[in-house]
């Protein structure tokens, strides 16, 4: 199935985003350290996928992937990043919480 | 050496540095390596169908060969490296936004 990869992106992202609401986390307020966050490692790892992967690194298999493709990557692997720096920022700041509960 | 191999490596090195660098000093928090693991455990399903299905398939010519399952062990200290490099910058990014509110 083509949205193999997008599905394992959206089954990575479902949870933290749900609870970081949920458990109110307080990484929002914070909208704009994110920001910065995201765009510095998500730019820095973008260019080194790209180059790798124009380097035949790795490959993607069009079997599992949409086909939209941007500087020679998957949309998915581009997506990638957005979700992982999310998704580790909220685990962090959520495991930071349960711990001051205690 | 081979070239992913290297720049896994190289990545998780920069990582504790740049820890070391902006004063951040999360790798000695507790929370820093609850996260780590709670992550590192959610990325073996994951990076697991990623690799074994396979949607993103690696060139010999450029990792170690060695698969813990189906996962390059690479990928592992790749996934340090984005994890820790990430939450150094989101620390000290929020660290500076309280200093100032303060």
């Amino acid at each position: 199935m083509h949205a193999e990869y997008m599905i394992v992106l959206g089954a990575i992202l479902l949870f933290p985003l749900l609870f970081s609401i949920i458990m109110r986390i307080d990484m929002y307020a914070h909208w704009r350290s994110m920001l910065k966050t995201m765009g510095i490692v998500c730019g820095a790892y973008w260019t080194w996928d790209a180059l790798v992967t124009a380097r035949g690194h790795w490959s993607f298999n069009p079997a599992y992937v949409l086909g939209l493709n941007i500087a020679g990557m998957p949309v998915e692997e581009w997506l990638f990043f957005i979700v992982l720096t999310f998704v580790s920022i909220f685990t962090y700041e959520a495991t930071r919480k349960v711990l001051s509960r205690r | 050496m081979k070239e992913y191999t290297l720049f896994a490596l190289v990545s998780a090195a920069f990582s504790l540095l740049l820890d070391r660098l902006l004063g951040t000093r999360i790798i000695v928090r507790r929370e820093f390596w609850i996260a780590m693991a709670i992550m590192m455990f959610f990325k073996i399903p994951s990076n697991g169908y990623l690799t074994g299905r396979p949607i993103v398939l690696y060139n010999p010519e450029y990792f170690l060969g060695i698969r813990l399952g189906t996962i390059p062990v690479e990928d592992f200290l790749y996934g340090f490296g984005l994890i820790t490099i990430t939450l150094v910058l989101w620390e000290y990014f929020v660290r500076k936004e309280r200093n100032r509110e303060i």
